[in-house]
């Protein structure tokens, strides 16, 4: 690539990154993931709370041996897979099409 | 030597030898990107996941789950869930920008997101400390897995172990240390799974109940070598023949101990008659019950420290040198999230595994608490289940090979790291050979294995992942989701989050611990180490604005753009197929 056509394509960079689709692609991509972890932790640190202020509710039986507690400790492994099996599911459905819109639109401006 | 020891040492050198073949398939040295970007073309969702998770799940996590959940009980859980939730965090917040950036190693990414300067050489160094400290336990779970199957020497097992990761380095290339990894992940679940079920069995088939109000009792009579001092709880009576200093007064006699704390003297020697209930290390649940309950009652220290192993769980995966150069053997970024889900199931599978065998254990393996060597658990639950016999004693050569498996792929991934920066970073061509590299990253590590006490897993390793928590993890995160760090405030966050945390280090690894708050923080320091990072980060950065880098808005779309979107220029050109064309 010769230098001119790298000053070209910067400028197309740079309005393709002042552009409302890249706007647009980066909010959704923030809005996912930030609530999302937000969410997560929340989970976690809700069951450290559960565990030591609601020692009784743990401790309940819910088949033989195994206790609330020992539940919501193995959802957790679950909730995390489902967490990131959503995540994937939505940047497969909604940030690779975004990004292929913008890659056109690049292209058509570079050549 | 007997049978069982014999089984297990051809069980853990078969790993090796198949390691070692499988890995002389290939030819070329990992050391650079397109190294792994060769790789990515030919190894297939499946394997390559496979090989994460088995360069992931260390020997920490093969045995240290179990022998956690066997002392803790379900308060054990924390661990192996604050680990499974940081590669989320790493998926979510690193993985795919980092991918885009190019950059293989955090030192290579640090210069080209902040520029050259100081910045790479302190990140070189982090990686260099971070790799050297994961490799103390791993190293030192080697020696403690041979003493405890074949009652050789654990120096033995730490140069042996040494000198195996070194050998499967030095003879392998990517792709075949890709298809290393996966087949000792499937060895790995193997030997955690059968045993699981065939305990599980067992456990049921007697219909024996795991929650009773009193502490676990002996299957046998027992005689237990006390190593190191140690301080035993006991929550009834429990009559003994101890010989040795218990107490501070030196016995040898039958003796009865009354409820409360006892304190036995290292050299002593316990016997313990079938039938009597165990007694487990100070400051553990001591009833079965209070074992299984999560937490009892509001505790601020207890509270604290799980916060804590949190913090540095989630926050440290992504700093582990070793595990971000795996995203690069996937073809693109939809390869990397797919593969990703496969590895979630597959971390988090295992992890399910061992709680399982923990909590069994307490019924099949309960001496094991009384000389804090309950990090031997899995490989000791086959011969306790199935007795001594055939049956049990290939139990536990599988067992034993699975633990080696464990071993070596996260101690083999770490050298490779390891070496790769002490090749271009340190050496810088002074030394042609990166095989000598290999061999050079891996003495530090050795020697200080065996120089330095034993502690368990799961000491250890929460602090390993507390240092990267403070040092990398900040600077990654804030490189990637925020324009205006600098390289100074890079450097003054990771300092502060390193000395800090590496504080903690030091004592928990050279002195003891003197409990209380302060104890806490020290031994468990991520919760203040990470934020304080994270805060000097910030404010440093803030008071020299103005050397924010130039193409730092032009860093940024590279690594928040789609792939597809053609903008990574470097690597389209390594990578025709996936480039615009």
């Amino acid at each position: 690539m010769s230098t001119t056509e790298e000053c070209r394509a910067g400028t197309a960079y740079e309005r393709v990154q002042a552009g409302p689709e890249f706007a647009d692609l980066r909010r959704r991509l923030r809005r996912f993931v930030f609530p999302m972890s937000a969410a997560f932790l929340v989970w976690y640190l809700a069951y450290v709370l559960l565990a030591s202020y609601a020692s009784e509710l743990m401790a309940t039986k819910v088949l033989g041996n195994v206790n609330v507690g020992l539940v919501v400790g193995l959802l957790q492994f679950v909730s995390t897979f489902a967490i990131t099996t959503a995540y994937v599911r939505f940047a497969n459905r909604h940030i690779d099409p975004a990004a292929e819109r913008i890659r056109h639109q690049i292209e058509g401006q570079v050549r | 030597m007997d049978t069982p020891s014999l089984i297990a040492l051809v069980a853990i050198a078969l790993v090796g030898v198949v390691s070692a073949v499988i890995g002389s398939l290939g030819v070329r040295v990992a050391r650079s990107t397109s190294d792994f970007l060769v790789a990515s073309r030919t190894v297939g969702t499946i394997p390559n996941a496979a090989a994460i998770s088995g360069e992931y799940l260390s020997a920490a996590a093969f045995l240290g789950v179990a022998g956690l959940v066997l002392r803790e009980g379900t308060d054990g859980l924390w661990y192996p869930i604050a680990f499974t939730a940081g590669y989320l965090a790493l998926l979510l917040f690193v993985a795919a920008p980092l991918r885009r950036s190019g950059a293989y190693t955090v030192p290579d990414f640090a210069e080209s997101r902040l520029g050259p300067g100081p910045l790479r050489a302190v990140c070189t160094a982090f990686v260099l400390l971070i790799g050297t400290l994961y490799l103390l336990p791993q190293l030192q779970g080697a020696g403690l897995s041979l003493t405890t199957l074949t009652g050789l020497p654990s120096w033995a097992g730490v140069l042996g172990a040494g000198v195996l990761v070194v050998l499967t380095v030095v003879a392998g290339g990517m792709r075949s240390i890709t298809f290393v990894q996966a087949f000792q992940f499937w060895l790995k679940l193997t030997a955690l799974l059968v045993p699981t079920v065939i305990a599980l069995g067992f456990f049921f088939a007697d219909d024996r109940a795991l929650d009773r109000p009193t502490a676990p009792v002996f299957p046998a009579e027992t005689t237990i070598d006390v190593r190191t001092p140690v301080r035993l709880e006991v929550a009834e009576p429990v009559e003994l023949t101890a010989a040795g200093t218990v107490d501070g007064v030196p016995v040898a006699a039958p003796i009865t101990w009354a409820p409360g704390v006892h304190e036995v003297a290292a050299g002593a020697t316990l016997r313990f008659p079938a039938g009597e209930p165990v007694p487990v290390p100070a400051g553990s649940p001591s009833t079965d019950r209070a074992w299984l309950d999560p937490l009892s009652g509001p505790d601020g220290e207890r509270l604290l420290e799980i916060y804590s192993i949190l913090t540095a769980g989630i926050l440290g995966t992504m700093g582990l040198p070793h595990v971000l150069v795996r995203f690069y053997t996937n073809t693109d970024g939809r390869a990397a999230r797919r593969t990703t889900v496969v590895v979630l199931a597959m971390i988090g599978g295992t992890f399910v595994l061992s709680v399982l065998l923990g909590l069994v254990s307490r019924m099949f393996t309960p001496q094991l608490l009384v000389d804090g060597r309950t990090d031997g658990a899995v490989l000791l639950v086959p011969t306790a289940v199935l007795g001594a016999g055939w049956p049990g004693w290939l139990l536990g050569g599988l067992v034993a090979a699975g633990a080696a498996a464990a071993f070596l792929s996260t101690s083999s991934g770490l050298v490779v790291s390891l070496a790769g920066v002490l090749f271009t970073d340190v050496l810088r061509g002074r030394f042609r050979d990166f095989r000598f590299a290999a061999v050079l990253s891996a003495v530090l590590p050795i020697a200080l294995a065996l120089s330095v006490t034993r502690l368990d897993f799961s000491q250890t390793v929460p602090l390993v992942f507390a240092v990267a928590a403070s040092t990398f993890c900040p600077m990654l995160v804030l490189g990637i989701w925020w324009r205006g760090l600098t390289s100074a405030g890079a450097i003054a966050g990771m300092c502060v989050g390193g000395v800090t945390s590496l504080v903690g280090v030091v004592y928990t690894l050279f002195l003891t611990d003197r409990g209380g708050v302060l104890g806490v923080l020290l031994t468990r320091p991520a919760v203040v180490t990470a934020p304080l990072a994270f805060l000097t980060m910030v404010l440093v950065s803030r008071r020299t604005r103005s050397r924010i880098p130039l193409d730092a808005n032009r860093t940024l779309l590279r690594l928040h753009a789609p792939e597809r979107l053609g903008l990574d220029h470097d690597r389209a050109e390594q990578q025709p197929s996936s480039g615009p064309q």
